[in-house]
């Protein structure tokens, strides 16, 4: 799927792709907000909430590797080595 | 630990998660007639909760675990629960917002479930049923027979 087709469906359809198909990456707090960071193919997908898996702000998509910085840190290398 | 005072089927939660744990307990709240979840804030105090049942405490008809804990992780405590004769056969699911292969592969070696986190509260309803289908027979149509 490219990232166009994703942000062109309704955030229960893209919801329910990034259940079934999006790999994980990480989770960070800013303000009063709660990020859920996602890669789907060859494009990063961050959910943003309001209140933690019952209300969302939004969901913004990108290309770029920009947008893993701030979840680097969390990433548990010596899990995924061992 | 929280914990209310009438036996019923113990689904029992482990997350240090505080928004995941009032999930949950939110889901289970329409088989609230027969389920009571009873919680723990992580891994250390799960497994004390679990090595503390005996002969006349309820034994747990489910056990959920957070996958990613600190000090205690779930895996960790799934890797104790089989070392636990007396429960070592109670269904474990472990959760976790990762999809990971990693993590499915450990979950499959212990005989274990695994569900994944839900990304909004809509998709909580089909996740609970995922947990209960991890019960034995007799308990699952025990709690879907008791539907308030």
């Amino acid at each position: 799927m490219k990232m166009s087709e994703f942000e062109s469906l309704s955030h229960h359809e893209q919801l329910a792709i990034l259940y079934q198909d999006g790999v994980y990456i990480g989770k960070r707090r800013t303000g009063e907000l709660t990020r859920l960071l996602f890669q789907l193919e060859a494009f990063y997908i961050e959910i943003s909430y309001r209140s933690y898996r019952k209300a969302i702000h939004k969901i913004c998509c990108s290309h770029s590797t920009v947008i893993l910085e701030p979840y680097l840190e969390q990433i548990e290398i010596e899990y995924l080595v061992t | 630990m929280v914990k209310s005072t009438i036996p019923k089927n113990i689904v029992f939660y482990a997350d240090d998660d505080t928004d995941d744990l009032e999930l949950v307990k939110d889901a289970f709240d329409k088989f609230t007639n027969n389920v009571e979840v009873v919680t723990a804030k992580d891994g250390v105090q799960a497994l004390a909760y679990l090595q503390s049942l005996n002969d006349f405490t309820l034994t747990p008809c489910l056990i959920i675990l957070d996958v990613n804990m600190p000090i205690l992780s779930g895996r960790d405590v799934l890797r104790k629960i089989k070392e636990i004769p007396s429960i070592s056969s109670v269904p474990v699911v472990l959760f976790s917002t990762s999809s990971s292969a990693l993590d499915k592969e450990f979950a499959k070696k212990y005989n274990a479930g695994f569900v994944t986190k839900p990304l909004d509260i809509s998709q909580m309803k089909m996740i609970t049923e995922l947990f209960i289908d991890h019960c034995s027979d007799e308990i699952k149509r025990n709690i879907r027979r008791h539907l308030q």
